[in-house]
């Protein structure tokens, strides 16, 4: 004798219509992604710190453990774990976790929230933790950079000038940026060689390079859609440049006419004649921007690329040989400018934070102690062919690369006159710039749409109270 | 199956029953085996049924759907950044703050657009290439497909094969104004106007374009899906109506839609909601948000909120409300069925 299930009133259309509607629901992921992983709160005690010595100034407790999470990006994770070594060397019994993440604000995300971060984080890459959201919970640095390094000197005295101020916000120095970005207009010394070109210093100069260029067949400029905002960072630093340090505060201090300053529209109007005149290399905007790079320095199909140092590793693979890159300051609008042509953009990245409620705290410092070190920072500029924030540890052949060369080249020359800013970063603005800019790289908005765009996103960041605002002067 | 409900309490559940017989059946097995035998009514099957079958996945679903949803609907309640364990309640601050801002509400018209172009769209060609590859072959002889249907009916699965998010990758590469394949043979025919063109960077073309691949990336499962459908529809009703003298067209509107009326709602709806998140394509092809932000979806507006900008809080109330949309959609559909009759039709 059988019944079939559905005579218990067991409605098989009921079910099957409520597991749709189940369906519907769960299939709303974003909803779900939104919740908490772990349970409340707890946080951990940092563990007791050791007695302090010149030898161990943060006090690290004997035989500790310390866990690095190392972003994984362009520079991988050799470098770290290298650092890790010399400080397992020098603090006998110590150990070093050093692990690699590719993705740092989705895996560390719950950590933060339960309380038990990592001791040490390389915040870095397209996923980073916003600074803004985590910077109350992170330890003063203040004490690392005053304390010897593994050679007896000072570590403040070894670094390069300014590379403290990116990582400090309302006067608290929590963030380490440990490589050193120069920003430049990048070339190919060979091409420019060869045909007898020369680096434009202003915007017209660069317009009547376009046009000796059309004469080539090849475009002066060219973008790719996830980086149009390369051509921002550029316009930023020739205004600042040009009008001196008050466009730097108007842009950094989301002032409301801050797009609209004199510099800001010479430079973007100058930028504009060069797109109108068709030297930039069309279709950016449905380019990825790896491609768009590699049309440049493998095709050589436009002349000059505005990047960070990051570049030559960055393409390393699909650049052609024989290609010298090259890297020269920003263009400025005049020859009179505020600033003179050699200033430079120039600012640390890859930022390390300590987070103050990391179980070794001490530990943390203590890494980066060793990640500064003479050893380690030499280390690094020759595994990555960058420069860390460490100075004067670049041979005159920057190990065989003409980029490292002219960028330490151009440090040399802009000595004082650098300067970088961080309102883009600091609020996560760049996402919404993009848009704009690839239409107007396109030639599909004037400079007064772009202007009115960027503004509208600076005052929307300054009317917004939950966003808290650095102020910087 | 083993008897259930035979001269037991009429719905006997396993919680009222067990709290009735000492021992209870959560007891372990040996217990389990013994009330076997006293008492017909609860069974081991039964018990271990209603305990694999709906106990266990009752306590996932709370604590793997539900728990998040409400967690998630509390939190669009705070400002919480997300990586703080501070989560201070704010009320209905972010709905407000919704409302006035005008990049989430160009998402969701974005997302609305799709949610209504791409089901129609990817359902309507399903449907006509099923209909071809089971019914629409030769009028005479027995009722059967396009000659070589088995090969067509692989082929256009294929797509569906590939993970979303290849998908999206291949067709950026088809799509990449100067190097891409599709310009490539634009221009080759001599269409000089397509020379580096960008079909995900012109607002006039950009959505469009997005559409298109998730259309063609769709089609094939919809198509064997409705081709299943078709399938258990007897032959005799097909060789009917074509005895009566209705062609292929006729018999798709009027035999083939109606008999597999349930299955489209279904499809219809599944559809809906992979168009109202969209995500994965959208990462793949317009990262960014596409030019002036055509292609900017809910789903990827709520990522940048949350992970970006660290406003947890926020971004939250995007996903409440791109939940309540999905419902509202799914409840379209349903409601849209059963005004034009859909209910009845069709016999289980």
């Amino acid at each position: 004798m059988t019944h079939s299930l559905s005579s218990v009133s067991f409605d098989r259309r009921n079910f099957l219509r409520g597991g749709l509607a189940a369906a519907a629901l769960a299939a709303t992921g974003g909803l779900a992604g939104c919740a908490t992983s772990g349970t409340g709160p707890a946080p951990a005690a940092s563990s007791a710190a050791g007695p302090t010595s010149a030898e161990n100034p943060f006090g690290l407790a004997a035989n500790s453990s310390t866990e690095a999470v190392i972003f994984n990006g362009g520079y991988k994770t050799a470098y770290a774990e290298f650092a890790g070594k010399q400080m397992e060397a020098k603090q006998a019994g110590s150990t070093v976790k050093v692990s690699p993440a590719t993705n740092i604000a989705q895996t560390l995300q719950p950590r933060f929230v339960a309380g038990n971060p990592p001791d040490v984080i390389d915040n870095s890459g397209a996923g980073l933790i916003g600074i803004n959201t985590i910077r109350e919970q992170l330890a003063d640095l203040t004490d690392l950079i005053n304390a010897p390094n593994y050679e007896g000197q000072k570590i403040a005295d070894t670094l390069y000038p300014g590379v403290t101020a990116p990582g400090t916000f309302d006067g608290k120095f929590v963030q380490l940026n440990y490589v050193l970005t120069v920003y430049a207009l990048w070339y190919s010394a060979s091409l420019f060689e060869s045909e007898g070109w020369t680096v434009p210093k202003t915007y017209d100069e660069m317009y009547d390079l376009g046009g000796k260029a059309k004469a080539k067949g090849k475009y002066l400029l060219g973008w790719g859609k996830e980086a149009a905002t390369y051509y921002q960072t550029m316009a930023i630093a020739s205004a600042i440049k040009q009008g001196g340090d008050d466009v730097r505060l108007a842009l950094e201090n989301l002032q409301p006419d801050a797009w609209s300053m004199q510099p800001v529209q010479d430079v973007l109007n100058g930028f504009k004649k060069i797109i109108d005149a068709g030297y930039v290399k069309p279709g950016g905007a449905g380019t990825q921007f790896t491609a768009a790079q590699a049309q440049w320095s493998n095709d050589q199909d436009f002349l000059l690329y505005p990047s960070g140092s990051w570049i030559e590793n960055e393409m390393k693979s699909q650049t052609k040989s024989g290609f010298k890159l090259t890297g020269a300051p920003e263009p400025t609008v005049t020859s009179t400018s505020a600033m003179p042509w050699e200033a430079l953009h120039s600012t640390a990245g890859e930022g390390y934070v300590v987070p103050s409620q990391g179980k070794n705290v001490a530990g943390g410092k203590e890494f980066l102690r060793a990640m500064l070190s003479k050893d380690a920072a030499t280390n690094f500029a020759k595994t990555t062919f960058s420069s860390s924030i460490v100075k004067g540890l670049i041979p005159a052949d920057g190990f065989g690369s003409t980029a490292l060369q002219s960028q330490v080249k151009m440090l040399d020359t802009a000595a004082a006159n650098i300067f970088s800013w961080n309102f883009v970063d600091l609020y996560g603005t760049n996402t919404d710039q993009l848009v704009l800019w690839n239409s107007f790289l396109q030639g599909d908005s004037d400079v007064a749409t772009l202007t009115k765009g960027l503004q509208s996103i600076s005052d929307k960041i300054a009317k917004d109270d939950s966003i808290k605002k650095v102020p910087v002067s | 199956m083993t008897l259930v409900g035979q001269g037991a309490a009429p719905g006997a559940g396993a919680g009222p029953a067990a709290a009735a017989t000492p021992p209870r059946p959560s007891g372990g097995f040996r217990n389990l085996g013994s009330a076997r035998w006293r008492r017909r009514n609860l069974t081991f099957d039964k018990i271990s049924f209603f305990g694999v079958f709906l106990v266990v996945p009752l306590l996932l679903y709370v604590a793997f759907v539900v728990s998040p949803f409400a967690q998630a609907a509390y939190f669009s309640l705070t400002s919480w950044s997300g990586f703080s364990p501070e989560i201070p309640f704010v009320g209905l601050q972010n709905y407000a703050r919704l409302f006035g801002d005008d990049t989430f509400r160009r998402a969701v018209g974005n997302s609305v657009i799709l949610a209504l172009v791409l089901p129609s769209v990817t359902l309507a060609l399903a449907m006509f290439f099923a209909t071809l590859v089971t019914v629409g072959g030769s009028s005479r002889g027995n009722v059967r497909g396009l000659a070589g249907s088995n090969v067509y009916r692989i082929v256009s699965f294929f797509p569906y094969v590939i993970p979303a998010i290849v998908i999206g990758l291949i067709w950026s590469q088809i799509y990449d104004p100067n190097s891409g394949i599709l310009n490539g043979v634009l221009t080759r025919l001599g269409l000089d106007r397509f020379t580096s063109f960008a079909w995900l960077g012109e607002v006039s073309t950009a959505r469009l374009a997005v559409m298109f691949v998730i259309v063609w990336g769709l089609v094939g499962f919809y198509m064997v899906l409705f081709i299943a459908a078709i399938k258990g529809i007897p032959a005799e009703i097909f060789e009917a109506a074509r005895v009566d003298g209705a062609g292929r067209f006729r018999t798709a509107v009027t035999i083939t839609i109606p008999l597999v009326r349930d299955n489209i709602q279904t499809a219809y709806i599944y559809m809906g909601i992979l168009a109202l998140d969209a995500f994965v394509y959208m990462a793949a092809l317009e990262p960014g948000g596409g030019p002036e932000n055509t292609t900017l979806v809910m789903s990827q507006q709520l990522f940048t909120t949350a992970f970006t900008k660290g406003q947890f809080g926020y971004a939250c109330a995007m996903g409440v409300v791109l939940a309540v949309i999905t419902l509202a959609y799914a409840a379209l559909v349903f409601v849209v069925n059963r005004l034009t009759g859909g209910r009845n039709e069709v016999a289980e």
